[in-house]
């Protein structure tokens, strides 16, 4: 130990901050690391010992190669046009008096609420080449004598996966935007610079490390998404990953399970080695962006430019958000979806069904259970986590901060697997078919949102607040409870939600997990979906809208207008 | 605020305690792929008819099921008693693999369809693959009226759909029938034609809005849609034969059972074998098993004149072809060029 370690530490206090990292970095080497290695070990060596065969056999067929080159293209594609979508709204809504910027935040953070899978069938029905509303409606203004889009294909793919991923880019993007450092770009602009030259040569440059994390989220959400591909590429013959490695956990055979796990070990390996580009990319351009006793970032006026551009976001509203959840709102109350919605073709059935139906109510009951429980535990440590990053020089204190970045990066897929193959009491650890192994599902794949919130709110509040407090007495509990916690708490409710909603609809880790006690919601909903009915299906997903809706609206209202998504 | 966090924290501990409770019934866990609208109106009627029991249904697709199935297998210990899944070949696998409980039941003399001798399984629902139109987008005059024009008919070409054999367990009968009468050939006439594999729900709503000209699908699916939204789709039984799938109903042998509750198990049986068991079969628009059904489902015929033109499917066969089945599937329809 070095010597000045030495002098004046107080034991409680250090112990505490190993006992937190020890902790945390325990959990997630118990629940992610250990089954991700297990994954690899288990293509490898089977019950007769070391052999290729597996993976041979997956990594031969030409099937599995398209299946990986089109998720590769489609991710990417979507995480190109997210981002470049994501960036332009953030600085718009986030630092620029564009009309009604608060209603558009909410608005685009709504997308993230809902889940994408209701999306693909909205699209499914806009889209379709032959009897699509909108193609429809296009040939006839444009007078075309074909369809101008087939949803049933790589751009359609894209096109979905973009409208329901550039949530992720914008919520990272715009954090990052609303905490940098306004006194840079008020340098430009005394210096002569106009807002956009601004724009491209500080505020850009210096949110390239946000930009880059927010590109990362978006490619691995859609690198791992099943839903989307699976109502969308089915038709049309397209596979990606996701779907291959659900195809082949179907085939209902040890020798299915296998396979599963030898392709889903390759789209492991592509998520890791994106992440590892992205943290070589950025490592080197640590820019320090938040100054210690932060203002609010300036605003920049449009100027004539004002009308126009909000013009166009309203536009982007209404084709990415409105029309799609219009239709699926329509298609709730609409009889047969063959003729017009008119009055003889207006039904209230199906939302009778959802409040009536006990398969509903109890999947319902389950999503909001797991997922209240992955979002307070998530933000516990969360909590923990941002204390320990900005007001800790605790050794060690990254490794947990890492390993929450690589579970978050990690498919779906792959975590659900690799959690059945080494939590089914293969190791000691039986919590397969039980609340607690979805629980844990969510919180490693959703943690790092609401972590990265609360940090940068924690990076907001200088530390004298802190001090004061405790040079007046207060222990460090109370100083939290009575300083801090206040300070952060929109952050922390708003964290919270950003695990809750997608833990509360999930499905594709569900999908793998869920038994007799624990079905989610969100695999209720795609059951509708492809099996029973879409209207129901339609009518689940609008009540999920609604009540996102309606929560927002409260808080906002509870904590007068500190707090609003 | 601190009054929104300490709500949240109160909620959360709340919701860990309402994980604790426990059922002191004995308890049946039944497997099934039937519509949860049939699930619920049986929940009720078994509630009254075994009010001791705490029987409950869970619902999932034949493959989706048969997946978590194997999962299931791993851990040594099933999450069910009972199974009502649709592919009858799954019976004679699980037969095989000695998971199964036997048990003669009285109703079995009843019975108009084949059953195990032994009492491994019995048929207890018979559902038939046939094909579907829209009358109000399209004249059936114009459409395909068997299986084999269906994938050969260049004038529905893209605009047909069928269910997935990878992941339904009826689907996959179905191409095993097919295969049956018209060898892999058929396969490759359905890529030609550009079929869309997809589920039934998806395929109906497509059927519905005329993106779809013909699909093949469950006849249940059709008539549950006609009686309950009054939809003018159209079943089409097909002239070179419909698919029958008498579906089977069987117990699990209480060493790998979830409750060993096997004794439970047998009650149930005979309950739906029984007329006013299949009387809910038949209200789920399924057709009964029975000599003398209670019922014909709704806007159906009675299963004796539908069964004069049906496919022959051989189960053993379809039992050991089944992954060669999947795969050329796979081959040779999934990988359609467009």
């Amino acid at each position: 130990m070095h010597p000045k370690d030495c002098v004046r530490v107080r034991p409680a206090w250090l112990d505490l901050k190993s006992v937190l990292i020890f902790g945390i970095v325990a959990f997630l080497l118990l629940f992610t690391v250990f089954p991700m290695l297990y994954l690899v070990f288990r293509t490898f060596v089977g019950d007769a010992g070391f052999t290729w065969e597996a993976f041979a056999r997956i990594y031969t067929y030409d099937l599995n190669w398209t299946a990986l080159s089109n998720t590769l293209v489609t991710a990417l594609l979507a995480m190109v046009f997210g981002v470049l979508i994501a960036f332009p709204l953030a600085w718009l809504v986030g630092r620029t008096n564009l009309y009604g910027r608060r209603f558009f935040r909410t608005l685009f953070l709504m997308t993230y609420m809902v889940p994408p899978y209701v999306g693909a069938m909205a699209w499914l029905r806009l889209l379709n080449p032959r009897v699509g509303t909108l193609n429809l409606w296009l040939m006839d203004v444009l007078g075309l004598a074909e369809a101008p889009f087939n949803i049933y294909s790589i751009s359609g793919l894209v096109w979905v996966l973009t409208c329901f991923y550039y949530p992720y880019a914008f919520i990272t993007i715009s954090r990052a935007m609303e905490n940098m450092d306004p006194s840079l770009e008020e340098a430009a602009r005394i210096s002569g610079a106009s807002p956009f030259k601004t724009l491209m040569t500080v505020t850009l440059p210096i949110m390239l490390p946000s930009i880059v994390a927010a590109a990362l989220l978006v490619f691995i959400s859609a690198a791992s998404c099943y839903g989307i591909p699976s109502i969308i590429g089915a038709p049309g013959q397209i596979d990606t990953v996701t779907t291959r490695i659900i195809d082949y956990v179907y085939v209902g055979s040890a020798e299915g399970l296998s396979d599963a796990t030898s392709l889903a070990v390759s789209l492991m390996f592509l998520a890791n080695l994106v992440l590892w580009a992205s943290t070589f990319l950025c490592g080197k351009k640590q820019y320090f962006t938040v100054s210690g006793k932060s203002t609010r970032p300036n605003m920049v006026d449009l100027g004539r430019w004002r009308l126009p551009l909000t013009l166009l976001v309203v536009l982007f509203a209404v084709v990415v958000i409105v029309l799609p959840f219009v239709t699926v709102a329509l298609t709730s109350i609409t009889q047969n979806l063959g003729k017009p919605l008119g009055l003889d073709n207006f039904t209230g059935r199906f939302w009778t069904i959802l409040v009536t139906r006990k398969g509903i109510l109890d999947t319902a009951t389950n999503s909001l259970i797991a997922a209240s429980v992955a979002a307070t535990a998530g933000m516990v440590i969360a909590c923990v986590m941002a204390w320990l990053l900005t007001r800790t020089r605790a050794k060690g204190r990254r490794i947990p901060d890492f390993l929450i970045t690589l579970g978050s990066s990690t498919p779906s897929v792959v975590i659900a697997l690799g959690l059945i193959m080494t939590m089914s009491g293969r190791f000691g650890i039986n919590i397969y078919n039980t609340l607690t192994i979805m629980i844990i599902a969510y919180m490693v794949k959703y943690q790092l949102m609401g972590m990265r919130t609360v940090v940068s709110a924690m990076t907001q509040i200088h530390p004298s607040l802190e001090e004061a407090a405790q040079i007046s007495g207060a222990v460090w509990t109370r100083c939290f409870w009575d300083v801090t916690l206040p300070l952060i708490a929109p952050s922390v409710v708003a964290g919270w939600f950003l695990i809750f909603m997608p833990s509360f609809y999930e499905l594709t880790m569900s999908t793998l997990l869920y038994s007799v006690n624990t079905k989610t919601i969100g695999y209720e909903l795609y059951t509708y979906q492809t099996y029973h009915s879409q209207q129901t299906a339609s009518a689940i997903a609008t009540a999920i809208l609604l009540l996102v809706i309606v929560v927002n609206y409260l808080l906002f209202r509870l904590t007068k207008g500190r707090f609003s998504l | 605020m601190k009054k929104v966090l300490s709500l949240f924290v109160f909620l959360a501990v709340l919701s860990c305690y309402s994980l604790g409770w426990a059922a002191d019934k004995p308890k049946v866990t039944i497997y099934t792929s039937m519509y949860e609208d049939i699930i619920d109106a049986m929940t009720e009627v078994i509630k009254k008819r075994f009010p001791n029991y705490d029987v409950e249904f869970f619902y999932g697709g034949t493959g989706t099921l048969q997946a978590k199935i194997a999962a299931e297998r791993e851990t040594k210990k099933l999450g069910c008693d009972m199974l009502m899944l649709a592919d009858p070949s799954y019976a004679l696998e699980l037969k095989a693999e000695g998971l199964l409980h036997p048990y003669l039941s009285k109703e079995a003399k009843n019975l108009a369809l084949a059953y195990d001798p032994e009492g491994y399984w019995y048929p207890v629902r018979n559902l038939n693959m046939v094909l579907a139109y829209n009358p109000e987008k399209y004249k059936k005059e114009d459409l395909p009226k068997s299986f084999k024009d269906f994938a050969g008919d260049p004038d529905v070409k893209g605009a047909i759909s069928m269910p997935n054999p990878l992941t339904a367990g009826t689907a996959l009968v179905a191409v095993a029938a097919l295969k049956n009468a018209y060898g892999y050939r058929y396969f490759d006439l359905l890529a030609l034609n550009q079929v869309m594999v997809e589920s039934g729900s998806v395929a109906l709503t497509k059927l519905e809005t005329g993106e779809c000209r013909e699909i093949m699908i469950l006849e249940e699916s059709v008539l549950k849609k006609r009686e309950e939204e009054k939809s003018p789709l159209e079943v089409i039984y097909p002239s070179d034969g419909i698919i029958p799938i008498p579906s089977p109903i069987m117990t699990i042998s209480d060493e790998w059972s979830a409750h060993a509750n096997a004794k439970i198990c047998d009650e149930l049986t005979d309950f739906f074998l029984s007329s006013e068991g299949q009387s809910y079969i038949v209200k789920g628009w399924m057709h009964s098993v029975l000599k003398n059904p209670p019922a014909i489902p709704y806007d159906s015929k009675p299963l004796p004149e539908l069964l004069k033109n049906a496919m022959h499917v051989n189960w053993e066969k379809c039992l050991t072809e089944r992954s060669d089945l999947r795969k050329n599937f796979e081959d040779r329809v999934k990988r359609q060029k467009k």
